[in-house]
C-alpha cells in the first residue's frame, strides 16, 4: 500500500491545511445525504411492492372465487 | 391518472427498471468510492500558487520554475500545495450530473407537449426532483470549494455568489426547480399543471447552458476544467468519478420512476378491488 | 372570409388600448406605483450623506423601479382578461393563437415605455443628475453617458420583460398565487437580462471611461436573450392557452 500512495499526499496530510476541514465536510454531507435519499426511496419503494403483492393476491383470489 | 395498460405488464416493466436502477445505483457507489480513495491516495496533489521558503526544504513538491524565484537570491520559492482541489472528484461530476438530469427534465417536457402522455409529465417531474437533489449537492462542495480556496471569510461568500458568473447562474437554476415546485403545487387542474409545468421546465432549461458554458465567456475565477491540463494520476480518479456520478445520477432518476410506476399500479389494483 | 393576420393583430391592439383610454387604469396605477417607489428610494437614501455618489447604485435602483412596476402592469393586464372572460371569448374567436401572444405583449411593453417616459426622467433628475463625485480635493459633477443610451438600454429589457413576462403572467393568473407565482417565475427568468441591463445602464449612467464598449456588448447579448426568449415565449404560448 505504501508505495500507492503518492509521496505528495503523505507530506500533504502531514502539514497543517486550515482549508482541510471544509473538504473532509464537504464529501461528509454529501455522502450520507445521497445514501439517506437512496435508503429512503428503496425503503419506500419495498413498502410499496408488498402491498402491491397482498392486493394483487387479493385480486387474484376474487377472480377465482367469481369463476 | 394511471396508466391503465394492465396491472401485470406494470409490475414486470418496473421489475426491470427497478432492477436496473438498482445495479447502476451499486456500480455507481462503487466507482465514485474508488475515485474518492484514489483521490487522497494515488493522485498527485496539485500545486497552486507559491509559498516562499528561507532555505531550501526536504519536500516532495518540485521547487518553482526558475523563472518563477525571487530575483534578490533571499531564500527558495516552492509551489504550493492545493488540497482543496481534491474536492474536484466530486463536485464537477455532481455538477454534470444536474445538467444531464436536467436535460432529462426538460426532453420529457417537450415530448409532454407534444404526445401529452401523462407519464411524460411524472418523468419530468422526476427529473426536476433529481435535479434539486444534485443541485443542492453541487451548492454544497461548492461553498466549501470557494470556501476554502478563494475566500478568507464567509462574510465574502454573498457577494462572491452574485457577482461570480457561474455561481450566480447556477444559484438561479436552484431557484428555478424550486420555483418549479411552488408552480406545481399551486395549480389544482391536473391537466393545467403538467403544462404549465412542462412549458416552465423549457423556459428554465435555457439557463443551464448558459450556466455551462459562462465560465469559458465572460471572464470568472471559476476553475475550468481541463484548461490547465491534469496529472495522469489525477485524471483517472476523475474519469472515474464523473462515469460512477452520472450512473448515479440515472440510478436516482430510474429508482424514482419505478416507484411513481409501483404507485400506480397500486392504484389501478385497488380500483380493480373496489370495482 | 379570412381577416388578415396584421388586421387580427390591429384589432387587438386596438381592444386593449381604447380599454385603456376609457379607464386609464394600467398607466395610473404603474405610474403612481413607481412613484412610490421613488419615495422610498428617497426615504433610503436620505441617510447615506453628501459624499455617497447616488450614480454608482443609480443603474441597479432604476431596473428595480421598472422590475416591480412590470410585475404589477403584467399581472393586472391579464387578470383583466381572465376576470371578464376575455381570454375564453378570445380562444373562441377565429385569432390565431400566436396574434394574441404578439397583441398582448405589445400592450404591455407599451404601457410599461409609457410609464417609463414619465418615471426616468424623475429618477435622472432627482437621484443622478445632482449627485457629486468627490475626486481628491476637488467635487466635480459627474458626466453621464448619452440620453439616448439609456433609453436604449431600457427598451432592450422592456421588450424582454412584456415578452415573456406576458406567458409567465398569462400562467400566473390560472393558479392559486397570482402575483405571488409572477413573482417566483419572473425573476429568476428575467435574471441573465436585468445583470445584462443593469451592467449596460450603469455603464453610461456612471460615464467611466470606455463605457461605450461596455454598454454595446451588453446591449447586443441582452438582444440576443430576447430574442432566443421571445422566440421560446412564441412557441409556448399556444400550450398554456386554452388548458
Amino acid at each position: 500500500m505504501g508505495n500507492l500512495i503518492d509521496p505528495t499526499n503523505t507530506e500533504l496530510y502531514a502539514l497543517v491545511l486550515k482549508d482541510a476541514p471544509y473538504v473532509i465536510v464537504a464529501y461528509a454531507v454529501l455522502w450520507v445525504a445521497l445514501v439517506a435519499y437512496v435508503t429512503v426511496i428503496l425503503r419506500r419503494m419495498l413498502k410499496l411492492n408488498r402491498e402491491i403483492e397482498v392486493l394483487s393476491e387479493v385480486v387474484d383470489s376474487k377472480a377465482q372465487a367469481g369463476e | 391518472m394511471p396508466d391503465t395498460d394492465g396491472a401485470a405488464k406494470g409490475v414486470g416493466s418496473v421489475k426491470r427498471q427497478l432492477q436496473v436502477a438498482i445495479i447502476l445505483a451499486i456500480v455507481g457507489g462503487v466507482l465514485t468510492t474508488a475515485a474518492f480513495l484514489m483521490a487522497f491516495t494515488t493522485a498527485r496533489v496539485q500545486t497552486f500558487g507559491t509559498i516562499d521558503a528561507p532555505a531550501a526544504v526536504e519536500t516532495t513538491y518540485p521547487p518553482a520554475p526558475a523563472a518563477m524565484q525571487p530575483t534578490d537570491g533571499t531564500g527558495v520559492r516552492y509551489q504550493r500545495p492545493w488540497l482543496s482541489q481534491k474536492i474536484f472528484y466530486f463536485h464537477v461530476p455532481i455538477a454534470e450530473a444536474s445538467f444531464l438530469v436536467f436535460t432529462l427534465a426538460a426532453i420529457f417536457a417537450v415530448l409532454f407537449l407534444v404526445k401529452r402522455k401523462q407519464s411524460y409529465d411524472t418523468r419530468s417531474r422526476i427529473g426536476m426532483e433529481t435535479t434539486l437533489v444534485f443541485t443542492i449537492g453541487t451548492m454544497i462542495t461548492g461553498v466549501m470549494w470557494t470556501r476554502a480556496s478563494w475566500l478568507t471569510n464567509w462574510s465574502q461568500l454573498g457577494r462572491e455568489m452574485l457577482s461570480e458568473p457561474r455561481l450566480a447562474t447556477y444559484t438561479i437554476m436552484l431557484v428555478f426547480v424550486i420555483a418549479y415546485f411552488v408552480l406545481r403545487n399551486s395549480v389544482e387542474d391536473p391537466e393545467r399543471r403538467a403544462v404549465y409545468s412542462a412549458v416552465f421546465t423549457i423556459i428554465a432549461w435555457i439557463d443551464a447552458p448558459i450556466s455551462f458554458f459562462i465560465t469559458r465567456m465572460v471572464p470568472s475565477n471559476h476553475p475550468i476544467v481541463f484548461q490547465s491540463g491534469m496529472d495522469t494520476t489525477n485524471l483517472i480518479p476523475f474519469i472515474i468519478a464523473q462515469i460512477g456520478m452520472l450512473m448515479l445520477g440515472y440510478a436516482i432518476y430510474a429508482l424514482r420512476v419505478a416507484e411513481e410506476s409501483s404507485r400506480d399500479t397500486l392504484t389501478v389494483l385497488k380500483e380493480q378491488l373496489e370495482g | 372570409m379570412k381577416v388578415s393576420a396584421f388586421r387580427q393583430y390591429r384589432a387587438l391592439l386596438r381592444k386593449d388600448i381604447v380599454m385603456e383610454l376609457r379607464t386609464k387604469e394600467m398607466v395610473t396605477s404603474m405610474g403612481l406605483y413607481a412613484m412610490l417607489v421613488l419615495i422610498i428610494y428617497y426615504v433610503a437614501l436620505s441617510q447615506a450623506g453628501q459624499a455617497f455618489d447616488v450614480t454608482r447604485i443609480a443603474a441597479g435602483l432604476l431596473l428595480l423601479v421598472v422590475v416591480f412596476t412590470s410585475m404589477l402592469g403584467l399581472n393586472r393586464s391579464l387578470v383583466h382578461e381572465q376576470d371578464q372572460g376575455q381570454l375564453e371569448a378570445l380562444l373562441l374567436a377565429p385569432v390565431d393563437r400566436p396574434i394574441i401572444f404578439f397583441a398582448k405583449a405589445t400592450t404591455n411593453l407599451l404601457f410599461l415605455a409609457i410609464v417609463e417616459v414619465i418615471i426616468v426622467p424623475f429618477f435622472l433628475i432627482f437621484f443622478v443628475s445632482g449627485a457629486v463625485v468627490p475626486t481628491g480635493s476637488t467635487v466635480a459633477v459627474s458626466q453621464s453617458g448619452p440620453a439616448w443610451m439609456t433609453a436604449l438600454a431600457l427598451l432592450i429589457g422592456s421588450i424582454g420583460i412584456a415578452g415573456v413576462g406576458t406567458l409567465l403572467a398569462t400562467m400566473s393568473v390560472n393558479t392559486k398565487g397570482r402575483d405571488f407565482i409572477l413573482a417566483v417565475l419572473f425573476i429568476p427568468v428575467m435574471f441573465p437580462l436585468l445583470l445584462v441591463i443593469v451592467s449596460a445602464l450603469s455603464a453610461v449612467l456612471t460615464g467611466d471611461a470606455g463605457y461605450a464598449q461596455t454598454f454595446w456588448k451588453m446591449c447586443a447579448i441582452g438582444a440576443g436573450y430576447d430574442a432566443i426568449m421571445i422566440a421560446v415565449a412564441f412557441a409556448l404560448y399556444e400550450f398554456i392557452l386554452g388548458v
